[in-house]
């Protein structure tokens, strides 16, 4: 068990270390989220909607696409290498392959959010208030789900023709419950009410994730056997 | 009878949709299996 | 394991017989929801799409559970077979998919009022029609068979948890939202004829598509015998 562990670590490390020197999934995600902030705030029209009422969906939708550009980068790299191969051959046990992929793709969607988030509260005047680590703890609620799901589809994704296409079409109906509680929650952060009255979104989340971790983790396997 | 709301239209509508998806579909089956079973 | 080209028609004869069972029942039920049935006082003639839209989408469930719990068995036992009856049930349930999201709207406009409403079962359905056309754009992305076999089971197996949290999400938020009516709908007191063509309805669209997709099936067996049969 410690021991795929380890060998997770180890993979999402590589994936992170060679995103690092070339960077440009994540330049592009970070680059998405500050056009898609700054044509929302262009785009509306300030007398009749206020940004508190815009600002949770703009958010969600923006780290949503943001994230979503991220995910098949980690496979197209080694697709292009020839790499996986490798990896199977090897007697790497599954549950680590999956597991480091995950923890690459988390590790690279909380990192367009960190970038996002600040640019986000400049671009709409957002106060936080005292709501950060709320809000910091529904990101990570909302975000371990959906790139749990994620990691397996851009895992398939990648081995179709229009990888590309395929994978947001696949991926949006599992987006939807993750972010529906993840907006309601910032929604009401924002406006100043307490996290003990979003127990039951944060509940929905945390189920949402635990269940989904689990299946894709069983799942994975079956992508790659022969 | 005469204090129910107009709305017959509709439900034409709809039980046409049903009709034809439903009589279509076992329809285009139907022919499909024309084709493969002749030989 | 590789199916012939006999089991694979005796399949598709037992589908039809099934199926012109269950057209003679829709029929009936049409008869039985136009003419021995009564007009709801407040929601006028209107209401009566009721008895065939909730049925489709029960229909629709059905398929899309089947499609989820084949490809489950598919991942275990292997056995291609399953696979095939997966993509029968996927198909099969678009059509009936198809069919909520047309009458849906058809229904919410004179009774709530607006062409869409997002309640439980529209919402569910809407998702259940995208996963079943991304389950067929995967399909059609992949050639090798054993990989499109694999990865339709993992899509159709991740959809249907995916069910109960739909489910809930919308339960959540419409406490929250109350949805605006123009006439309440189903009113508590339903009249036993109601609920007798309701029930009668529901059994229909069960049996049309237990012989819709069992003709589908075969026809994909067949395809596949014959596949094998030319193929040599």
């Amino acid at each position: 068990m410690t021991e795929t562990i380890r060998l997770a670590i180890e993979l999402a490390a590589k994936d992170l270390r060679v995103e690092l020197r070339s960077r440009t999934a994540l330049l592009s995600a970070v680059i998405f989220a500050a056009i898609v902030l700054v044509i929302f705030n262009f785009a509306r029209d300030p007398a009749s909607v206020s940004p508190r009422t815009l600002a949770p969906s703009v958010l969600w939708v923006t780290f949503t696409f943001a994230a979503m550009l991220t995910f098949n980068r980690g496979f197209m790299l080694e697709k292009e290498n020839a790499a996986i191969d490798g990896l199977l051959l090897s007697p790497m046990p599954r549950a680590a392959l999956f597991l480091g992929k995950y923890l690459a793709n988390l590790g690279f969607v909380f990192t367009v959010e960190a970038v996002t988030l600040p640019l986000f509260v400049l671009f709409f005047n957002v106060g936080l208030g005292g709501a950060l680590p709320a809000l910091l703890l529904v990101t990570v609620l909302a975000t371990a789900g959906f790139v749990a799901v994620g990691t397996v589809f851009s895992a398939m994704a990648v081995r179709t023709r229009f990888a590309d296409l395929m994978l947001p079409v696949l991926l949006l109906p599992f987006m939807v419950p993750p972010i529906m509680g993840a907006v309601q929650v910032t929604t009401r952060l924002l406006a100043g009410r307490p996290l003990s009255e979003q127990l039951g979104w944060i509940r929905f989340l945390g189920v949402f994730d635990l269940a989904f971790l689990t299946l894709c983790a069983m799942l994975f396997p079956a992508i790659f056997d022969e | 009878m005469g204090t129910e709301p107009a709305n017959g239209g509709y439900m034409v509508a709809a039980y046409v949709i049903v009709t034809v998806v439903v009589f279509g579909y076992a329809f285009s089956l139907w022919r499909r299996a024309r084709r493969v079973l002749k030989d | 394991m590789i199916p012939n080209s006999a089991t694979a028609a005796a399949t598709i004869r037992r589908g039809q017989v099934i199926t012109a069972v269950g057209l003679v029942g829709l029929v009936i039920v049409i008869v039985l929801a136009q003419m021995f049935t009564p007009v709801e006082a407040r929601q006028g003639l209107a209401q009566k799409i009721f008895y065939v839209h909730a049925p489709s989408a029960w229909a629709g469930l059905m398929a899309f559970s089947m499609v989820g719990i084949t490809g489950g068995l598919y991942l275990w036992l292997r056995d291609p077979r399953l696979d095939l009856f997966a993509e029968a049930s996927a198909e099969v349930g678009l059509a009936f998919g198809t069919i909520v999201l047309t009458t849906g709207p058809i229904w919410g406009k004179p009774i709530w009022g607006t062409w869409w409403t997002w309640d439980a079962r529209l919402t569910l359905t809407l998702f259940l029609f995208f996963l079943f056309v991304g389950y067929m754009a995967l399909r059609g992305a992949i050639n090798d068979p054993s990989e499109r076999a694999r990865f339709s089971a993992v899509v159709g197996i991740l959809g249907l948890l995916l069910v109960p949290f739909v489910h809930l999400s919308v339960y959540m938020f419409r406490t929250l939202h109350p949805m605006p009516v123009l006439l309440k709908p189903s009113a508590p007191s339903m009249d036993p004829r109601m609920l007798r063509t309701l029930l009668i309805s529901i059994g229909v669209f069960t049996v049309l598509y237990i012989g819709l997709v069992t003709t589908r099936y075969g026809l994909g067996l067949m395809q596949e015998a014959k596949g094998v049969a030319d193929g040599d």
